[in-house]
């Protein structure tokens, strides 16, 4: 657990993060997301002291950081970069192992570690352990930064915009693959974007930063459905919110006919209402064939997806 | 293997070195035909072998000297406590280099008066520039990101300057040594002006008594030694290179 008590820093006259009081679960995957200059990086770095904060405290796992020794205490907490940073001297493998080295394992040790966290990354040991930093492509860098994070299995991961540099299809690839880790590993990860859809698809509790303050804090489809100010709300998308929040339910949610239609396109099960809604748009039809696998579970109409149950709470509705 | 056999091209400068050194006498006839008139062709108040070992030696010393102070002062102005300095130093090697070694050599005579000494002095002092301006480049260069992942993995300072900064400016660094001496090579010629005997001295010599054979001879052995030293320099730069 990670507990910000009202913490502040200040760079000379200005404070780029003012009494924040911030409390991330074990095992959660929290996103700090605002404009640029908002204090989320700030705010990350000075959990692992890359940044000392002025005023306040921070406690992992009830004791403050500023307890440990400064490299101690960043050996015990996985930090991943925008531009990865890996070492260009030295081979994937030896820049994976790092932190275990740092720490003193035995070598066989960090050997076999390396080999399991490139299989975790989805990457030949063979083929890559052995490269350079610049014989790999931005995703496969990204990759081994991950890998070279969790390298000593740290109760935390500190990312900062890790897939801010990458291209579109390369990093829904990687969001897909960081969620997936998270739900087998449970680490705590403490992740910063200024891109709304990627906090959206991979936060469980998502906390907006304005000008050095935390405006609003909850599970990302709370934010949408009940932003507490206009900020909150155009940070979120302002019209387009009705696609982000179709973005987060999937198809499964929405199925209540049981019954098939012919002559429709399918629709996985597992994928959201936006892409439900897209095929409908697509091939002009106002219905659609759920299925998992190969099998059929149902249809899926316009109006079960238009129509939702009503939504808990007051709602602020989309300005016309 | 392959990396050794790079050492073949400095093993060859050496040997002509030497084989000059020894052999000089040899060359009589040619000098004969540059220098009918004179009494003696081949120098001989000194024998090569010598004058080339003071010669390394100056250099060596000098150049040592060079790196300790240079590559310690550039890291030290590189750290978080002595960055209030980095501009002074940065400035003082840019104006240095302006400066001509025959005047830092006439500078240091009257301080430290003639011989071995103001030598080694004056070829220290400017062969630190050289150095200083490559090891702030090289250490400079180091990127941003590779430093922050450096701090962010929790490497302490002493491993992110050994491990991380100095490998990656290495080859900067080497190439700003590789021109400190080479000059320094040349440069300590103009010591046998002021007492210092080494490979200068048939030059100055030569000069004072009009004879080219000598002069020669002396120009002859500094580059040949200047070559071996920079082929040698060539080959460690390109096992860094790779990096």
């Amino acid at each position: 657990m990670i507990e910000l008590k009202n913490l502040s820093r200040q760079f000379g006259e200005m404070w780029a993060v003012r009494d924040l009081n911030l409390t991330i679960n074990k095992g959660e995957f929290c996103v700090l997301v605002g404009t640029s200059g908002c204090g989320k990086s700030t705010t990350l770095r000075m959990i692992n002291r890359l940044i000392e904060h002025s005023a306040g405290e921070i406690h992992i796992d009830g004791q403050p950081v500023r307890g440990f020794r400064e490299d101690l205490l960043r050996r015990r907490i996985g930090y991943v970069i925008q531009h990865v940073g890996l070492f260009p001297h030295w081979t994937v493998a030896r820049n994976i192992g790092l932190v275990p080295r740092l720490l003193g394992w035995e070598p066989e040790r960090i050997a076999a570690r390396v080999d399991e966290l490139m299989a975790l990354l989805g990457m030949s040991a063979e083929r890559f352990s052995g490269k350079y930093p610049r014989q790999l492509s931005g995703g496969q860098a990204q990759r081994v930064g991950v890998a070279r994070a969790l390298a000593a299995d740290p109760e935390i991961l500190l990312m900062d915009e890790p897939f801010g540099a990458l291209d579109p299809l390369t990093r829904d690839g990687l969001q897909e693959e960081l969620l997936s880790l998270h739900h087998r590993l449970n680490k705590t990860i403490v992740f910063v974007t200024h891109d709304m859809d990627e906090a959206l698809r991979l936060a469980d509790r998502l906390v907006v930063m304005h000008e050095g303050q935390i405006r609003q804090q909850g599970r990302p489809i709370e934010l949408l459905r009940e932003p507490v100010d206009e900020f909150v709300e155009s940070l979120l998308g302002g019209n387009s919110r009705g696609l982000k929040e179709a973005a987060l339910t999937p198809v499964a949610q929405r199925l209540c006919h049981a019954e098939m239609t012919s002559g429709v396109p399918d629709i996985d099960a597992n994928k959201t209402l936006r892409d439900a809604l897209s095929l409908m748009l697509w091939h002009r039809v106002d219905c659609l064939n759920v299925v998992e696998g190969s099998e059929s579970l149902g249809t899926l109409r316009l109006a079960d997806v238009v129509t939702a149950r009503a939504p808990m709470g007051t709602t602020r509705g989309l300005s016309s | 293997m392959s990396r050794l056999r790079g050492l073949t091209v400095p093993l060859v400068w050496l040997g002509l070195l030497l084989a000059a050194c020894v052999g000089m006498d040899q060359l009589e006839p040619v000098f004969r035909w540059l220098e009918p008139s004179s009494r003696s062709v081949i120098y001989a108040r000194a024998d090569f072998l010598s004058l080339l070992g003071k010669h390394v030696l100056v250099v060596s010393v000098a150049g040592a000297l060079s790196i300790i102070i240079g590559v310690g002062a550039s890291i030290a102005v590189t750290r978080q406590w002595g960055r209030d300095f980095l501009p002074l130093v940065a400035q003082v090697a840019a104006i240095g280099q302006t400066f001509p070694p025959v005047a830092v050599l006439a500078l240091a005579v009257p301080v430290l008066g003639f011989g071995t000494l103001p030598v080694i002095v004056a070829l220290l002092l400017y062969g630190l520039l050289p150095i200083v301006r490559n090891t702030l480049a090289g250490l400079q260069g180091v990127s941003a990101d590779v430093r922050e992942a450096a701090r962010g993995m929790g490497m302490r300072p002493h491993q992110r300057l050994w491990r991380v900064e100095m490998p990656l400016a290495a080859s900067v660094i080497v190439a700003g040594i590789r021109t400190s001496v080479t000059i320094s090579i040349a440069t300590a010629a103009i010591g046998a002006t002021m007492g210092a005997s080494n490979l200068g001295d048939p030059i100055i010599s030569g000069i004072v008594n009009g004879n080219t054979a000598h002069v020669l001879q002396g120009a002859l052995l500094i580059a040949l030694l200047a070559l071996c030293v920079d082929s040698l320099f060539a080959w460690l730069q390109s096992g860094r290179s790779g990096l």
